[in-house]
């Protein structure tokens, strides 16, 4: 009875420190952002009444004006002169939108605007998000055995250090590789090609996307007349596809490091199952792993006289 | 053999984007081209009609306004009095869709400091957020499990299938859930947000599970919300994603459950022919040895019976009783066979030798030599 109720102490406790979380989180982001909004608006307001006091146009037309643009960009499409000729939904844009939803990080850079768009993003989102977590899912079961249990147990022979702080080790140098690999390269390289990114811009972005917020301020590719955009909105798909890999793996690391350290089961949490073996045929067909090990515990030494009851004849 | 099926679901993936690409083209850039001869028709209206701006006043004003919107800020209308969209009830909900990883971007931080803030904002938020989430998915699927369970009990009695009544209960639950955090809160939406049916029902798919695109977010538009709407819809998001944690670990488990039950069924079956056989081959073998005791019994009496005779009937070379050398051999595969049984054995073979009237001795020597 205690554990049970101590389970549904720790959720709420869990709910609890997130509403907290949350709550701090809004004070300080509107502390941080809302003097800008501010400004801008003011900027705006102002440069609304010099254009109307330049021209001859008058409020409701410009209203109705700006309304029919912002609806119309709300879609992605500009009525700036340069960008007429590009569109959204050439077959690498639509990979790297798929991509986007499947991956659920979502920029919203582009949308459907037709009904029969929305229908089909329905279902697709429907399948392809559990598909993807899946698949996702089993290459990381993969990838742990080179990256994280061969080089904790390679640790533990070679340096003779314990279990616990093998795996600390471990995580710090992945943590490590992974920034430098998948943030701090990637944000060097967009903050080139992207002229109007800086370097924390394009972290930022970086950090975004392969967290799968994706909240669409910064998406690379969009800018007009960008040479070799195909190319370029596949290489990002990839990095984006990778590095939400890493990150899955970096996050089962942790999950493994915690249950190591016996912080799951401290706070009454689903733990890190050691038997990855039973997790690999949701995906496969006839595991090698475990042919062997069901073979030698079905089959058993075929011997006449090690049965019992025909061990009566002694002449 | 792993890498290879690991090769082929990638593969897979990347048909099924593929396939996406195409239909969304397909359905979608006509659409685009319509929106944008649309839009450039106003443009050059707006131009003729009033002939004072020259295009690229016109462009300028246009990229401010677009910037603007970017920043979450609506030029259109009277933008002193409206409500922020960095107050409190909003910020907070800023960052609930930033925890949750879904997103929405139709408000994103824009100064250097919102932006840095945000990022270490994540790193703790997520993982916070992710327990939150494998916790309440945990306590649902095991409400549910137990639910089954007793539901299963239930129906046992009647004899329907394990199976039958899984499927039954899942589909029920799916169906329950989708009613309570789909179809109610999409009919909510379309009434209040003033959306069609389709387009609540996307934002209600695109919002729980995760994507959030941010063209339709509730509420986002401009429309008097009543008071406690936004931590509604927030209190909605958190339960409905706690939903569809629940329904994935749920599968999870029973696709786990269903491959180590293969396994196990398998494995026992195996174990079973196994035995079987062993059961089989060691009775045969059995049935064999006592087959030749038996024989062997039986021509050492008549042997016995026979030298009796003999003796008492003296030297009488009678008629043939038996022909000379009649062999009766059973082979044994094995040394513990062998050991099994005394004596009898020369080269894994077991002779027995007949009795024959014409060479009385050396029948005799042969049973003796035997019987050693």
């Amino acid at each position: 009875m205690s554990t049970a109720f101590r389970s549904w102490f720790m959720l709420i406790g869990f709910i609890l420190a997130y509403f907290t979380y949350l709550l701090l989180g809004a004070l300080v982001f509107s502390a941080i952002e809302r003097p800008v909004e501010e400004n801008l608006k003011a900027d705006l307001s102002a440069l609304k009444a010099e254009f109307l006091n330049l021209s001859c146009v008058n409020s409701t037309a410009l209203e109705s004006f700006l309304e029919r643009v912002l609806k119309a960009n709300k879609y992605g499409v500009s009525v700036l002169e340069n960008t007429s000729l590009r569109t959204n939904w050439d077959l690498a844009s639509s990979l790297f939108f798929a991509n986007t939803m499947v991956t659920t990080v979502g920029y919203g850079h582009t949308t459907p605007l037709s009904d029969a768009g929305k229908a089909f993003s329905i279902v697709y989102a429907l399948m392809g998000v559990p598909f993807t977590m899946l698949v996702l899912t089993a290459c990381v079961q993969r990838l742990m055995h080179p990256l994280t249990y061969r080089p904790i147990s390679a640790c533990q022979r070679r340096a003779g250090l314990q279990p616990r702080s093998a795996s600390v080790v471990h995580f710090i140098v992945l943590l490590f590789l992974v920034v430098l690999c998948f943030f701090v390269v990637p944000s060097l390289v967009f903050s080139t090609i992207e002229e109007t990114w800086s370097f924390l811009d394009a972290f930022y972005f970086c950090f975004i996307s392969l967290c799968t917020i994706g909240l669409g301020d910064f998406v690379p590719a969009e800018k007009p007349g960008q040479s070799l955009r195909a190319l370029y909105k596949i290489s990002v798909m990839v990095y984006l596809f990778v590095g939400l890999m890493v990150m899955f793996l970096v996050l089962r690391t942790f999950h493994k490091l915690a249950d190591v350290h016996g912080w799951t089961a401290f706070f009454q949490l689903p733990s890190c199952d050691e038997d990855d073996e039973d997790k690999e045929p949701i995906i496969e067909a006839g595991p090698e792993d475990d042919s062997p090990e069901a073979e030698k515990a079905s089959i058993k030494p075929l011997d006449p006289s090690s049965q019992v009851s025909y061990n009566s004849i002694n002449r | 053999m792993k890498w290879k099926t690991v090769l082929a679901i990638f593969l897979l993936v990347v048909l099924y984007l593929i396939i996406g690409a195409t239909v969304f083209k397909a359905l979608e850039q006509p659409e685009e081209g319509l929106q944008k001869y649309r839009i450039i028709q106003e443009k050059i209206h707006f131009l003729s009609m009033h002939t004072c701006v020259n295009t690229s006043e016109l462009e300028d004003l246009v990229k401010q306004v677009v910037f603007a919107i970017r920043a979450g800020v609506n030029p259109s209308g009277h933008p002193s009095n409206e409500s922020s969209m960095w107050d409190l009830s909003s910020s907070f909900f800023f960052a609930g869709t930033v925890i949750t990883t879904i997103g929405f971007g139709n408000v994103s931080p824009h100064t250097e400091g919102g932006r840095i803030f945000c990022i270490i904002y994540a790193l703790l938020g997520i993982p916070l957020f992710g327990f939150l989430l494998a916790g309440v998915g945990d306590q649902l699927g095991t409400i549910f499990g137990k639910g089954i369970a007793k539901v299963e009990k239930m129906f046992v009695k009647w004899n329907v299938s394990q199976t039958k009544i899984r499927v039954t209960s899942t589909v029920l639950f799916i169906l329950f859930g989708c009613l309570l955090f789909v179809a109610l809160p999409a009919l909510i939406f379309q009434h209040i947000e003033g959306w069609s049916a389709l387009e609540s029902i996307y934002f209600v798919v695109i919002t729980l599970t995760t994507i959030g695109f941010g063209d339709f977010v509730a509420g986002g538009s401009e429309i008097e919300y009543l008071d406690y709407y936004k931590p509604l819809v927030w209190f909605w998001i958190l339960v409905g994603l706690a939903y569809f944690a629940a329904v994935l670990s749920m599968i999870g488990d029973w696709l786990r459950v269903i491959s180590k039950k293969t396994k196990e069924e398998v494995g026992e079956f195996r174990a079973h022919a196994a035995e079987w056989t062993a059961n089989v081959s060691a009775e045969f073998k059995e049935t064999r040895r006592r087959l030749s005791v038996e024989i062997y019994d039986k021509f050492q009496r008549a042997a016995y019976i026979k030298r009796k005779l003999s003796s008492e009937l003296g030297q009488n070379p009678g008629q043939d009783m038996m022909p000379c050398k009649r062999t009766l051999s059973v082979n044994f595969t094995d040394e513990l066979e062998r050991e099994g049984l005394p004596t009898l054995t020369k080269n894994g073979s077991l002779y027995l030798n007949g009795l024959t009237p014409d060479c009385p001795d050396r029948s005799e020597i042969s049973i003796i030599e035997h019987l050693k």
